[in-house]
Parts: structure tokens; C-alpha cells; sequence
């Protein structure tokens, strides 16, 4: 019997090997990433690649030194923040409306909300594109942060409503019943059971307008670059491409993301599947 | 019943602050159900409604940005255009390719190891194992193609590197017409594979562990359990999981921007990089619009089939 028990330990310790063998693989590219945002240009680009080397932080220290750094890193974190604000609250109370009242053309609505999410990013943003060109919104702070609110409102929509449909009607009921009015039936009551479909939400609109090039780079300016947008001048400046630049950019600015990774896994279901999945990972 | 208790005691602390002025009348559901979607409803007609008619109607236009050209009306002609286009032609064959190849390889590669993580509850440092796996996907796509323009380098890029050791040849993943395709793809299965490998264990989930227990006692084969069991139950998540890497691959568009811009020639051409030349390139907006109405049916219908799995799984639920 003992025996048997350690054949299976032994088993199952091979078997927890592979599984981060695995992991460890699919994180690779981004190890490489990382180290070599800790080198200098020309550790870089030297071949045989130098596997030992004295890490330096100067890569770091030149990146907020960086004038344009500093202004699309602000953008990045203002306009991705207020944009998912307004789009999650705006979203919470149509998802509510739908979920209890369901008006004439939810369906219809619901579905072309997900459609738009359907499109190529390059379809969506040619009559945008000439809509700001004409209004002179392009390039402006209110103009990309509705636009992106615009396009956070499908996913939150679809998440919450899922959400709400599932705390009980008879909870509305016995409120109203009670005399409690629908506004804080909606607030006090509704709201706090689906903070899961808020956080899923927010994070999700969050990490899309964090990681979003292709609107930005055409309706916005130079004034609401976001680190995207500046990443990809970077490439097209004509000169040789600034590899330390590069590699310490994108190391830094995924960190966020991998950190919202650890700490929501279980919202990750949920919100990369428009909130039509739910269940363990 | 607890449920009843919460709801009046909250009713009671505070009904008469929402219940005066201009908020009673909100409580009229008739209304009030309107007017909890105005504000979505307006940026749905500002920045969908407007453009979309805007985008039909420029469509049967000839209208150029740059020129100064005044609008000319054309009817089907840019229709007609995009039809008898040989570039269009092969980005959407190229398109197809990618979609295909990409979803298919991810759907494999994804549902292996779904199935390897499946049972790995107790794996030590799983959270930060499947942080590992699941980072390629929430990445900037923008960011993942620098540093994968770093690693296929023909110069100093590590890859190289390694296949020179091994091959004793250099291979210029991204500037031969050959290779660009092919390497653009393995770094869309690399970010995408997690994605499928997550919603494959989401399907394993959904298998009721009743089910699995009578499975283990009656001593059915792996195939059999595969067939009558897991199945079942998981087809339509997993299903749900293609269509949506489906929906995502067609849209493909950061990655090879930053990767070949489409090149080199037209070899990594996808319709959404065709789009954005014709209109940010070319500035032919009429024609832009055109394809851009072809690329939303095209997107409608994939809903459409996606809401219709969704609805199957949820009358199986």
C-alpha cells in the first residue's frame, strides 16, 4: 500500500513538473523581454547573446527622462480610467433595464452592441474618423475618452446584464413592496450583489483602452497619445530602431497587466468571453 | 427569507430620500425603464446609428480626402470595384489563412492542454503557473509584436541565434515573403493558445462530477467518457471558445501592423490592414466605406451564429 503511494507521489510530482515546465515556456519570449530591458543597447544586440551581464536600471531611469514617456503614461492611465468610469456606469443602469423591464428591441440592441464588438478595429474607426475630422473632436481629450467609453459599453452591457439576471427579481419585489423606491432598489439593493460583474467589468474595459493602438493612432493627436501609439512612432522615426527603448517600454507596461492577471484570474473567464461564460478555471 | 430582511430594512432606512421631487417619477417603471438607457442610447446613436448611416452612404460615392475632389456619386461601382479587385481577393483568401490555420492550431494546441491542466488542482503555485499562461493574451498586441520583431531579427535576434546553432542557417522570419506568414501565425498562437486552453477547461468544468464518478464506476474507456460524458456537456463552451478566436483572428490587425505592415509584398496582407490603407493611406474613403460594410456583415453573421450557440448551450443548461 505504501509503496503505491509513493509511485503515485512520484507520479504526481512529475506530473506538477510538466505543468510548470509548460507555463515556464509560454512565459519565455517575455523573460527574454524583460532581460534584456535590464541590458544595454549594444548587450543587446550582441551575438552569442551575453547570458551573464551586470543588470543596469539605467534603461528605467531613461524612460521617465523621456519627455513624451511621462505625458503618454498619464494618458494612458487618464483616459483608460475616466473612459471605463463613465462606460460602466452608463452600462449599469441599461443592463439593469434590460434584465428587469426588457423594452421593446432588447434583443435587438443587445445584439448590435456585441456586433460592433465583431467588427475590424479599421472598419469602425473610417466614419469615426470622418465624423471627428468634421466636428474637431479628433485629437482631443473628450472626444477619445467618449469614444472609448463608446466602445467599452457592449462588453460592460452584455457582462452586467448576465450579472443582473442572475440576483432574483424577488428582491426588487419585496423592496418595492416595502415602500423602497426603484433607485436604491437599483443601488442599495441590485448593485453590491454583482460587484463580481463590476470588477469583471472594469478591468476588462481597462486592459482593452490600455492596450488599444489603432483609434488612438488615427482620431487621436499628439496630445492624447498613449504609450501605444508613442511605441509604434518609435518603430516608424526612420532611424535605427532603439531596442532598450523598446524592450524596457513594453516590460514596464505590461507589468500592470500581469499583476491584474494574478489578482482576477477567476474574472478572466468572465471577461474574455463577454460575460457569456461562467465557471472555474 | 434572509433576503426579505435586508430588503426592508433598507427600505426603511431610506425610502424618503429617493422618494421626493423630481425622482418620483422615476418611479413609474413606464418611464423609468426608458430612462435608465438614455445615456447608453445616445452613445449608441452618436457614435454607432450616425456613422453607420454616414458609412452607407459614402459607399455609393467616389470620395477622395486629400484631392479636394467634390463627392461623386457612383451607385455599386466601388461594390463592383472591390469584387474585381485582385488585391482585396487575396487579403481575404489571406484572411481566411490565417483565420483557419490560426484558430485550428490554437483549438488543438489549446484543448491538449486543457486537458493536461485538467485535475491540477492542487498543483503548487498554480495562480502564478497560470498567470505565466495566461499573460500572452492580455498583453498589448502592440508591445508583443516589438519584442517579437527583436527575437525573429535576422542580425541579433535571439531565434537566429539558436537555429543557426542547430541548422547552421539564418532565416529572416519577417523580411522573406516566404517565412512572414508563418511566423506572423506562430505569434498569434502563441498569444491565443492560452485563450483556448482556458476555455477548454472551462468546458471540463462544466461536466457535472456526478456524471464523471458513474463514468469511473461503470469503468467506461477514455473514449467512451470522452464521447458520452465530456462531450456533452463541454461542446458548447468549447464552441463558444472557436467562434470567439474566430471572430478575433478575422479582425487581426496590431500585431502585423507592427510586425510587416502587410508585407513584405502583400505576403501577411489581412483585410483589416487593406482597410486602413485604402482609407489612411490612399485616403479613398468611398471604397474604404465599402469594404468596411462587407467586413460588418461579415462580423453579423459571425454573431449571429455565436448568439445562436450561446442560446443552444443555455436551453442544454
Amino acid at each position: 500500500m505504501s509503496s503505491r503511494n509513493r509511485k503515485n507521489g512520484y507520479k504526481r510530482s512529475l506530473y506538477h513538473f510538466l505543468l510548470w515546465v509548460i507555463s515556464i515556456l509560454f512565459f519565455s519570449p517575455i523573460v527574454w523581454m524583460i532581460i534584456c530591458s535590464f541590458k544595454t543597447r549594444e548587450q543587446i544586440i550582441t551575438i552569442p547573446p551575453k547570458w551573464l551581464f551586470i543588470p543596469s536600471f539605467q534603461n528605467y531611469l531613461d524612460l521617465f527622462d523621456m519627455f513624451n514617456f511621462s505625458k503618454e503614461l498619464m494618458n494612458s492611465i487618464f483616459m483608460s480610467l475616466s473612459a471605463v468610469m463613465i462606460a460602466v456606469v452608463v452600462s449599469f443602469l441599461a443592463a439593469y433595464s434590460f434584465s428587469r423591464f426588457k423594452p421593446k428591441g432588447t434583443d435587438l440592441i443587445m445584439f448590435m452592441l456585441l456586433s460592433m464588438r465583431m467588427v475590424p478595429a479599421a472598419a469602425v474607426v473610417v466614419p469615426i474618423y470622418l465624423l471627428y475630422a468634421a466636428s474637431g473632436w479628433k485629437g482631443t481629450y473628450p472626444g477619445m475618452i467618449l469614444f472609448y467609453a463608446m466602445f467599452s459599453i457592449p462588453f460592460s452591457v452584455w457582462i452586467l446584464k448576465g450579472f443582473i439576471d442572475g440576483v432574483s427579481e424577488r428582491f426588487d419585489e419585496t423592496a418595492l413592496a416595502n415602500g423602497g423606491s426603484r433607485m436604491h432598489i437599483i443601488f442599495k439593493l441590485v448593485m453590491p450583489q454583482v460587484k463580481p460583474g463590476l470588477i469583471a467589468a472594469f478591468i476588462f474595459n481597462i486592459i482593452f483602452v490600455w492596450n488599444e493602438f489603432l483609434f488612438n493612432y488615427i482620431i487621436g493627436g499628439k496630445k492624447t497619445a498613449t504609450v501605444p501609439v508613442g511605441l509604434a512612432q518609435g518603430f516608424s522615426a526612420g532611424m535605427a530602431i532603439q531596442w532598450d527603448f523598446i524592450a524596457t517600454l513594453t516590460a514596464f507596461y505590461s507589468i500592470p497587466l500581469i499583476i491584474f492577471i494574478f489578482f482576477f484570474q477567476k474574472y478572466l473567464l468572465v471577461g474574455m468571453t463577454f460575460g457569456t461564460v461562467r465557471g472555474e478555471v | 427569507m434572509s433576503d426579505t430582511t435586508t430588503a426592508n430594512t433598507i427600505a426603511q432606512t431610506d425610502s424618503s430620500t429617493w422618494n421626493k421631487g423630481w425622482l418620483r417619477g422615476l418611479e413609474n417603471p413606464k418611464y423609468l425603464q426608458h430612462m435608465l438607457l438614455v445615456p447608453v442610447l445616445i452613445f449608441f446613436i452618436v457614435w454607432n446609428v450616425i456613422p453607420l448611416f454616414w458609412l452607407v452612404g459614402l459607399s455609393f460615392y467616389k470620395y477622395v480626402l486629400v484631392t479636394g475632389e467634390p463627392l461623386k456619386f457612383v451607385g455599386l461601382h466601388n461594390f463592383f470595384e472591390i469584387f474585381n479587385s485582385f488585391e482585396i481577393w487575396h487579403a481575404l483568401s489571406n484572411t481566411f489563412l490565417f483565420v483557419i490555420l490560426g484558430a485550428g492550431t490554437q483549438t488543438f494546441l489549446g484543448v491538449i492542454l486543457g486537458f493536461t491542466f485538467w485535475g491540477s488542482k492542487d498543483l503548487p503555485g498554480r495562480r502564478i503557473a497560470l498567470t505565466l499562461i495566461f499573460t500572452p493574451m492580455i498583453m498589448a498586441p502592440l508591445a508583443t509584436g516589438s519584442f517579437f520583431k527583436l527575437i525573429y531579427d535576422p542580425v541579433f535576434g535571439i531565434l537566429n541565434f539558436f537555429i543557426k546553432g542547430v541548422f547552421g542557417v539564418t532565416i529572416d522570419f519577417l523580411g522573406s515573403s516566404a517565412w512572414a506568414f508563418p511566423a506572423v501565425l506562430i505569434v498569434d498562437t502563441w498569444m491565443w493558445t492560452p485563450f483556448m486552453m482556458m476555455m477548454t477547461l472551462a468546458a471540463l468544468g462544466s461536466v457535472p462530477k456526478a456524471e464523471l464518478e458513474a463514468a469511473e464506476v461503470e469503468n467506461l474507456s477514455w473514449y467512451q467518457r470522452l464521447v458520452h460524458v465530456v462531450l456533452p456537456h463541454g461542446k458548447f463552451i468549447l464552441m463558444l471558445g472557436i467562434l470567439l478566436r474566430t471572430i478575433d483572428s478575422f479582425k487581426s490587425m496590431d500585431i502585423i501592423f507592427t510586425m510587416t505592415r502587410g508585407g513584405p509584398g502583400n505576403a501577411t496582407e489581412l483585410i483589416g490592414i487593406t482597410l486602413y490603407r485604402q482609407a489612411f493611406n490612399a485616403f479613398t474613403m468611398g471604397q474604404a466605406s465599402a469594404l468596411a460594410i462587407i467586413s460588418l456583415l461579415i462580423a453579423i453573421s459571425f454573431t449571429s451564429i455565436y448568439l445562436h450557440v450561446l442560446k443552444k448551450k443555455e436551453a442544454a443548461a
